[in-house]
């Protein structure tokens, strides 16, 4: 935002008071990770934690923290605590406290006391609304802090006095069965009491009025942000703990391990030989692989770009440099966008009912390649016109005085100035369409287990014949594997895969691991070259 | 640039006057050997479309002639010859979306035919489809309905939503407004790498991972449970939710924002009072557009689900996992023949039509937030 909200003017003694609120957030950041590692079961609820049951632990935790934020609020009101808190708490946090508790007494009233649903929507809408007045109706050091502290105290001593214990179990008794077990309510309801909690906190330390409610929200915002960043980091550190055993079974490094390559008539062998990416399927293999899912992967991504990359920039020169701005360009803008969100799917069906007959009734390389073509296409117009659009126009204009003719300034002014961000767009793209399945699942998938022989080999696959269409490529017109196809084959074969390799688990990870290298890959060279591109700029 | 011209004539009738203006304009500006060669340029190229469409051996032909005209133009007659093929590659795109509509329609035909229902003594295509809750392919009669697949659809949507729309506007707040530059330069590559993981790795993870657990967790009778797959799809909406949000919530011009400021107000009143309102319409798109990615969410769907198309018991049952859309295509392509194929294509039209309206609904959305902020700046 503005630079100005850099340097804080109010800038108050941290007291004792305010260690309070600080000790509540600090809690609730305890419970929040209990409950998460409780969720994934890092920490089971049978087990003690330091001497104390786990329930009982965090039922202890819960009524503490509640007891604390409504603590201060009372204090706050009472005048103990100086704080500058607003008239009324408003609407949000009204709704805020309104709708734990509905649940609160709507499942009490239905389930406990065995009202029925009926009896359970009253009752839920009572104490929701008696939540909402508590909180919306005394000032807002009350009301922020009572009505959602209380939450936790009660959730606390449900905890405490065993009603929900490590074994309770609660039966929907519903056609297909389905049951709430105490893994996951305890865990779920420590979460949700955490975040409510630690937000009324947060906005107690801030002392409440406006400068309390931005310390709560920017806490919710900032724990969101992580959340999303340590996501991603597990996600990609599980692929690559799960994936790595498998990908390095039977790695050599040495002078001559690895197979033969010729490159311009040279022949040698890699000084490296890593079987998993190196090998196909054979009977006879010391080590299964997936190099032909792989190489295919390769080609896919090849000629999609031929197909998309020089369409779409065409496209999108039209567009912004001859079109006139109307309904024409309006259509196509709309078109385009409309290409864009549909679904994966549905352009596999289209590859099948339109390409799939049209190349020797089969399913082919070439109908994966223009399947995933017209996915990266919208994506190259759209990103190619922005870029073409940020072009300013005194670089035309100039251009344009000195008498050059429209298409040289295009070609020697506008393309120019805009690569950059046609470069990265086109990265990005490609980053997406490689790792996509639903298309070529339709289009161009082949078996489970390909044997290394049958590793396409585009280039060497032309030949010339005498009948029309004169050019032919078996290999492009034949069926083949790519990485994320082979992922969903391995996944949905099942059983019938120990036959084939030694550690069908370890095998799975592994092209999993193979997939999301390659992907990302394409998405590290597209982040990085705007990064450069944008250094470039700067210096200039 | 291109600007707006204000024509004599307006609808359709002024349009297609002014379109033969420009195309007489083109005519008379450009040298007649040019022409020709565009001429024939285009007309090789309709052929070989028309060959390919018709399935016939000699499109190579037209298509060679077309490649031949274009480089003698390209060496002749640079300017004209790009103008016409940009303006072809344009026109391209169109035929791709025109063509994909024809062609799953065209193959939906045959089941709309089949599953015909009576209403009132007239007979409607397709309402059958729609009304009754049987699909099954193999054993009489054979119904193919949809309803449980949009059921499916629908539960996953709205879970997914749940989970993308709150986090993925907070999160666009946080990279648009309240981050730190340092922090944004690692969180913002971090939601894009986030949009770059294949689906299928997504879904890998959700079968042998979230799938066991969950089934443990509810005491459920085997694997697949439409809350976690609407879970993990939110999870994969997310990134797109992020990034048109927080251009959305950075086209709000920062004189506003500097404005409320001014007032004394806190960065985050500035943000609920002004630029959330200012943005709102953006922001509804954004999380539009989020809701059009999880409904075409198909292998993370495929993978976890059970693949039985039938409604849960109860409908609000979201512990079993039956079968969306997306879901019925990709499992089903294999062994799918004749009306089955079709009822496939069928689905795949609702999933197209659908999306479609999310995308142009948004855009309007877009477009009229872009007219009203452009005006008040």
């Amino acid at each position: 935002m503005a630079g100005a909200t850099q340097s804080q003017l109010v800038e108050q003694e941290t007291s004792g008071t305010d260690a309070v609120a600080a000790a509540a957030v600090g809690v609730s950041a305890i419970l929040f990770v209990l409950s998460i590692l409780a969720l994934f079961e890092r920490i089971t609820l049978t087990d003690p934690i330091a001497g104390l049951p786990t329930v009982t632990l965090l039922g202890g935790l819960l009524v503490v923290l509640g007891g604390t934020v409504m603590g201060f609020g009372v204090g706050s009101r009472l005048g103990y605590v100086e704080t500058d808190p607003s008239t009324s708490a408003g609407l949000i946090a009204s709704f805020a406290a309104a709708v734990p508790w509905f649940v609160v007494g709507g499942g009490v009233a239905s389930e406990t006391l065995g009202l029925g649903a009926a009896g359970g929507l009253v009752a839920g809408l009572l104490t929701g609304g008696l939540a909402f007045v508590a909180t919306a109706l005394p000032r807002e050091d009350l009301g922020s802090t009572v009505p959602i502290g209380a939450l936790p105290v009660l959730t606390g001593l449900v905890f405490l006095t065993g009603t929900i214990g490590p074994g309770w179990i609660w039966n929907l008794g519903w056609e297909q069965p389905a049951s709430f077990t105490a893994e996951f309510v305890v865990p779920t309801v420590t979460l949700f009491n955490a975040l409510f909690a630690g937000w009324a906190a947060a906005k107690a330390y801030g002392g409440f009025g406006a400068r309390g409610r931005h310390m709560g929200a920017y806490t919710l915002v900032y724990l969101n942000a992580l959340s999303i960043v340590a996501f991603l980091f597990i996600l990609v550190a599980f692929v690559v703990v799960q994936g790595i055993p498998g990908v390095l079974t039977g790695v050599q490094v040495g002078a001559g391990v690895g197979p033969e390559s010729t490159i311009f008539g040279l022949t040698f062998s890699w000084p490296i030989s890593v079987p998993f990416v190196m090998n196909g399927v054979a009977l006879l293999n010391d080590y299964q692989g997936v190099l032909p899912a792989i190489v295919g992967t390769f080609w896919l991504v090849v000629g999609a770009v031929l197909f998309a990359v020089p369409l779409g920039v065409g496209a999108a020169i039209f567009l912004t440099e001859y079109a006139e701005r109307g309904r024409f360009t309006q259509i196509v803008e709309i078109a385009t966008n409309g290409l864009w969100s549909t679904p994966s799917i549905v352009f596999g069906l289209f590859g099948f009912a339109f390409l799939v007959p049209r190349f020797g009734n089969q399913k082919s390389l070439l109908a994966g390649m223009l399947t995933l073509g017209f996915m990266l296409l919208p994506l190259v117009v759209i990103t190619s016109r922005e870029a073409m659009i940020a072009v300013p126009d005194e670089y035309r204009d100039a251009s344009a005085a000195l008498g050059v003719s429209r298409w040289q300034t295009i070609r020697s002014v506008v393309l120019p100035a805009a690569l950059p961000g046609v470069v990265t767009g086109v990265i990005l793209g490609v980053g997406r369409i490689a790792g996509e399945t639903a298309p070529i699942l339709l289009t161009m998938a082949g078996g489970t287990f390909v044997p290394g022989g049958q590793t396409v080999d585009v280039v060497g696959g032309f030949q010339f014949t005498a009948t029309p269409p004169f050019v032919a490529n078996p290999e492009l017109l034949q069926a083949t594997s790519a990485l994320p196809y082979q992922l969903f084959a391995l996944i949905t074969a099942g059983v019938g895969l120990g036959q084939n390799v030694a550690d069908p688990d370890g095998f799975r990870w592994a092209t999993a691991l193979v997939l999301l290298i390659v992907v990302l890959s394409f998405y590290a060279i597209g982040i990085g070259t705007r990064y450069y591109f944008r250094r470039q700029l700067r210096h200039e | 640039m291109a600007s707006v011209t204000e024509s004599e004539g307006t609808g359709l009738g002024g349009a297609t006057r002014r379109q033969i203006q420009r195309v007489r304009d083109f005519a008379d500006d450009t040298e007649p050997a040019a022409l020709v060669t565009v001429t024939v340029m285009a007309i090789a190229l309709l052929a070989a479309f028309v060959g390919f469409l018709l399935v016939s051996s000699l499109t190579i032909v037209p298509f060679a002639v077309f490649l031949l005209a274009a480089g003698y133009g390209w060496l002749r007659h640079q300017g004209p010859t790009a103008q016409v093929l940009t303006l072809t590659m344009t026109v391209s795109t169109l035929l791709i979306l025109g063509l994909i509509i024809v062609f799953i329609f065209i193959e939906a035909v045959p089941v709309i035919r089949y599953e015909s229902a009576t209403v009132f003594g007239v007979s409607v295509p397709g309402l059958r489809m729609f009304i009754e809750t049987r699909w099954d392919a193999v054993s009489d009669p054979v119904r193919y309905s949809m309803v449980p697949m949009i059921h499916g659809t629908l539960l996953v949507t709205v879970i997914a939503t749940a989970v993308a729309a709150p986090l993925g506007v907070a999160a666009a707040l946080f990279l648009s407004e309240i981050a730190p530059a340092t922090v944004r330069e690692l969180v913002k590559p971090g939601v894009e790498i986030l949009a770059g993981i294949p689906s299928i790795v997504y879904g890998f993870i959700g079968f042998t991972v979230l799938a066991p657990w969950a089934s443990d967790q509810f005491d459920l009778t085997g694997q697949g449970t439409y809350l976690f797959v609407g879970v993990v799809v939110g999870l994969m909406a997310l990134p797109t939710v992020v990034s048109v949000a927080e251009d959305a919530l950075s086209s709000v011009p920062e004189s506003m924002k500097s404005g409320s400021l001014a007032m004394g107000t806190t960065d985050w009143q500035t943000m609920t009072s002004i630029t959330l309102p200012a943005a709102f319409s953006g922001v509804s798109a954004a999380v539009l557009l989020g809701v059009g990615r999880a409904i075409g969410e198909t292998m993370a769907a495929t993978v976890m689900l059970r693949g039985v198309p039938r409604l849960t018991d109860p409908l609000v049952n979201v512990f079993y996992g039956q079968e969306t859309l997306t879901s019925l295509i990709a499992r089903n392509y294999g062994e799918a023949d004749g009306l089955q194929m079709d009822a496939l294509f069928a689905a795949g039209v609702i999933l197209f039509i659908t999306v479609l309206v999310i995308s142009i609904g948004s855009q309007y959305i877009e477009w009229r937030m872009r007219r009203t902020l452009g005006g008040e700046v």
